[in-house]
């Protein structure tokens, strides 16, 4: 690490609070022939008022502000992701204690992120492994953070920058603020979205692995296996029809007892509420955690800019030291870059790879418009011909059969093809309405005022349901093409006859 | 997790009577032989399988009870009643005024369409009064007329009707010379089109139980009711709840989920056998002692040898040592003594429990080479006794055991059918030589499956 030099500003000062004696004192430069000032623009050297105990000294205006934007982004954290204002300073100084400490928070707020289960048991080379492919997959590509060393020695700046990534770039604190929400509600998940599985799936299935005779798995082994899934999907099935019929029975009867009169009815935590009351502290006790992570977040939403500002300055650290520390840098291997990398073509392919792409495109409509007008003409004059013949036949039921088969078809293309309107996903609160079917409630993700759009019951079944028969279609179509195939295989084989199921 | 049990034609009411029967009074024992906490869990998880509180206080068994002729239906109410310790819905049964005269045909496409409405609507009412529906339990014999026929096609609805749900036909295959001559055409129609919709047959052989009652039973005079006894105790091990996980705190609520899991994943195989021992007089209950490594090791030469019961066992036959034949080869040990097993379930209920050693069933040679025994193998285990057995071992078994039974069947229908006796009296209501044709590739396909193990 380059030697941080620091300067006095030479303006008489009321003194200073006492701070760590192990640290250079608060934010002041470092490095090379830069000492001695401010920056250009800001100009003077704000003091930290006297109370402060942190030693932070701003460097720019509106640095009484900043322990305050710390301050509550720290207690904006929640509760198992442990973040001190001391480890942020340190880590803009490239300090290795704070490099542990910074792991480990990535690591509790990424597995957050990702829905997993947070356990403190995990080892810490474990841990790491886990937050350089989570940035990763978050589109974090800094190549100096994941060259970093797995034992935690160094590098608290490098996850000072990721971490303020994370925050920006992914909305950190209102996700987790969102995912961690008290709930009191019966929940469900919604989810309409268009399912894009068939065609990620695609490139996988072409590739067939090459299976040398010992990797050799017996079909019957699969088929065994598969249908073991299938018979624990459908218990879970009959156990989620039973939480259902729980969840109606309570709703039914305790109609018209809530307090809330949009609602109704109580949730099961309600339920459990009357049932045994001392569980209410516990209740309480998780709201008032949620209420000061929310107030710590509202203040430090006010005062976010003068963070951003001082993450400018660690910036601009990084960039001073870079340059001096460059040939250190161009000796290490690709190879110690995690494997993931390899696996995503960097930036000058990709473009050149989107640039063909857009070519091969334009090429396509081209020869695709010609074709469709080749086709029409083609196609008028066998509908022309065809007709004369059909006028023995009974002419209009077969035209109003071949309409309804077009219409079907048009209808999946067209919902193959149709813009992704915003469908509804994420979890919802059931609501229960007795006169008409029960409706839900959306609670998802924004903090809107206004009330909450409701989603009923009935359109997402229906929904649903479409979905379901437009699937079942292309099922059988896919399942004639493979009958065809399995036909045409057997009869190129002598002696084999193919009975299809 | 409730059941709902249908009770198909004669025996199959017959033999459901008997379950039930069976079922509560292990329940009402009072030789549990466990804690009163263990015995009031398994008290609890049987009544929500098999039983609805009614408001009288007598439990209300979860059935619903077919048959052409009201005489059977009429007969195993009242008898049912009369025990005071469970009874029949009255509604929930539905029975016409005249029988189906043994003709599969008959039952499968005249009465079938014609009551389903109703049957189903039965079905479903029971259905609903479960708060968590964990399957069906099918009881019909396969080679009458009612409980095949209608059997087959009432299997047929309630897999439309319910197309998550698990369903189990327990079916009740015929003595070896029996009276109806075209027993042969009814199994076989029956079992390819149970095989289509049901997701597991669990078969009793007529002729394996009566020679338990003769010789194991010592009964002189053995009656149908005695038959259905020793099924129903059967039956009752297995279905009875148990813990299916090592350290499980509940019951398993989930019975028929699980059983399927464990041994039905693969769709070709399906057939199961059933052996269970001790099987003894009750009267010398009292007198008799048993160990757990004696009741496994019997078991697992029953398994191994195709044994239908505890005496009479050959020793000799023993599963072919690793490296010794190909796998895949037709060695005569294999084809005509070893019973090669796909999967297998031990339930092990009574005192000590937890410390029996089941390693010897976790023989890779007993499996198929494409299975291994983690996946092949489970063992449910429950420290309360049942039906006043102080230890009692019962196996599920997907293997061999029904493969020359079926064999049999197939070929003396083929026998039949290559000089079209009696196939007029099918296709006098509809089903063509085509749909024997069917049955008999599908079965076929079936004996092929379990040969090449």
């Amino acid at each position: 690490m380059c030697p941080a030099r620091f300067t006095r500003t030479t303006s008489p000062r009321p003194p200073r609070a006492p701070h760590d004696p192990s640290a250079p004192g608060g934010l002041l430069r470092g490095c090379g022939g830069r000492c001695g000032g401010s920056r250009g623009r800001d100009g003077a050297m704000v003091r930290k008022g006297p109370g402060s105990a942190e030693g932070w000294v701003g460097a720019m205006p509106g640095g009484r502000a900043l322990p305050g934007a710390v301050g509550a982004l720290c207690r904006a954290m929640p509760p198992p992701a442990r973040l001190v204002p001391e480890t942020l300073r340190r880590a803009k100084l490239d300090r290795p204690q704070a490099t542990l400490d910074f792991w480990r928070l990535l690591y509790a707020l990424l597995k957050q992120i990702h829905g997993g289960k947070w356990s403190e048991a995990d080892v810490l080379d474990t841990q790491i492994r886990f937050v350089k492919s989570a940035l990763w997959y978050q589109g974090y590509g800094r190549p100096e953070l994941h060259r970093l060393p797995s034992d935690g020695s160094a590098g608290s700046r490098e996850l000072l920058l990721a971490f303020s990534w994370l925050l920006h770039r992914i909305s950190l604190l209102e996700q987790l603020l969102a995912r961690n929400r008290v709930r009191t509600g019966d929940e469900t998940s919604v989810c309409m979205c268009e399912d894009d599985l068939s065609q990620s799936e695609q490139g996988t299935t072409e590739i067939a692995p090459e299976y040398g005779p010992e990797d050799r798995v017996d079909v019957r082994y699969l088929q065994w296996l598969n249908g073991r899934l299938r018979f624990q999907w459908r218990s879970l099935h009959a156990q989620h029809q039973e939480q259902c019929k729980l969840l109606h029975q309570i709703h039914l009867l305790t109609s018209g007892s809530h307090v809330d009169q949009i609602l109704g009815h109580f949730s099961v935590t309600e339920m459990d509420l009357i049932r045994q009351p001392e569980n209410y502290k516990q209740l309480v006790q998780l709201l008032e955690l949620e209420t000061m992570q929310l107030e710590a977040f509202l203040e430090w939403k006010q005062l976010e800019p003068v963070y951003w500002q001082w993450m400018e300055t660690v910036l601009d650290n990084m960039a001073e030291e870079g340059n001096m520390c460059k040939p250190q840098d161009a000796h290490i291997e690709k190879s110690s870059l995690p494997k993931v990398t390899s696996c995503c073509p960097w930036a000058d392919s990709l473009t050149g790879q989107i640039n063909k792409l857009s070519r091969d495109l334009m090429a396509l409509r081209d020869q695709l418009h010609e074709l469709v007008t080749h086709r029409k003409s083609a196609w008028e004059e066998k509908v022309k011909a065809r007709a004369e013949d059909l006028q023995r036949e009974d002419f209009p039921a077969t035209v109003r059969k071949i309409q309804e088969a077009v219409e079907l078809k048009l209808l999946d293309l067209s919902n193959l093809c149709a813009p992704k309107q915003n469908k509804v996903h994420g979890l919802c609160r059931l609501v229960y309405r007795s006169k008409h079917s029960a409706s839900k409630i959306s609670f998802s993700r924004s903090v809107s005022k206004e009330p909450a759009p409701a989603v009923s019951a009935t359109e997402v079944i229906r929904e649903l349901q479409m979905r379901e028969a437009s699937l079942q279609r292309e099922l059988k179509q896919l399942r004639e093409e493979c009958r065809q195939r399995l036909d045409e295989i057997a009869e190129g084989l002598d002696g084999v006859i193919c009975i299809s199921p | 997790m409730s059941l709902v049990t249908v009770q198909l034609g004669q025996c199959g009411n017959q033999i459901g009577r008997e379950v039930f029967n069976a079922i509560c009074s292990d329940v009402h024992g009072t030789h549990g032989l466990c804690s009163k906490k263990e015995n009031e869990s398994y008290h609890d998880a049987c009544k929500e399988r098999f039983f609805i509180e009614a408001e009288s206080g007598v439990p209300v068994a979860r059935a619903v009870l077919v048959d052409m002729e009201p005489k059977v239906i009429s007969q195993t109410l009242s008898i049912a009643a009369k025990s005071g310790y469970w009874k029949y819905d009255d509604h929930s049964h539905f029975c016409q005024k005249q029988g189906s005269g043994n003709n599969w045909a008959n039952g499968y496409t005249v009465h079938g369409p014609r009551h389903k409405e109703a049957i189903m609507n039965l079905v479903q009412k029971e259905a609903e009064k479960c708060d968590r529906l964990g399957g069906f339990f099918t009881i019909m014999s396969m080679a009458g007329g009612t409980g095949s026929g209608l059997g087959a096609f009432v299997t047929q609805c309630l897999r439309d009707a319910f197309p998550s749900s698990f369903i189990l036909n327990h079916v009740i295959w015929p003595y070896g010379t029996g009276e109806v001559i075209v027993q042969n055409y009814n199994s076989v129609l029956t079992l390819s089109h149970l095989y289509q919709s049901s997701d597991a047959l669990l078969v009793h052989e007529n002729d394996v139980i009566h020679k338990i009652c003769a010789q194991l039973m010592h009964m002189k005079q053995i009656s149908f009711k005695d038959v259905n006894q020793v099924i129903a105790h059967q039956l009752g091990s297995v279905f009875q709840p148990t813990y299916t996980a090592e350290d499980g705190l509940h019951y398993s609520r989930n019975p028929l989920g699980d059983l399927m899991e464990t041994l039905v994943p693969h769709p070709e195989f399906k057939m199961l056998g059933l052996r269970n021992i001790p099987q003894m007089p009750e009267n010398s209950l009292a007198y008799s002692t048993f160990s757990w490594p004696g009741l496994i090791k019997h078991l697992r030469q029953m398994l191994i040898a195709n044994a239908k019961m505890e005496e009479g066992i050959d020793w000799q036959v023993q599963p072919p040592r690793p490296g010794s034949s190909v796998p895949s080869s037709h060695s005569t040990n294999k084809l005509l003594h070893f019973n090669t097993s796909i999967a297998n379930l031990v339930i092990l209920r009574g005192k000590d429990t937890h410390s029996t050693d089941l390693g010897s069933f976790r023989d890779p040679s007993l499996y198929t080479s494409w299975l291994n025994p983690q996946d092949a193998f489970s063992a449910w285990k429950t420290p309360r006794a049942f039906n006043k057995y102080e230890k009692s071992a019962s196996l599920v078994s997907n293997s061999q055991f029904l493969l020359k039974p079926l064999d049999n069947v197939v070929r003396k229908a083929w026998n039949m059918f290559a000089s079209k006796a009696y196939v007029h009296q099918y296709t006098k209501y509809g089903i063509e030589e085509e749909d024997f044709l069917d049955s008999f590739t599908a079965l076929e396909q079936v004996i092929s499956s379990y040969t090449t193990l």
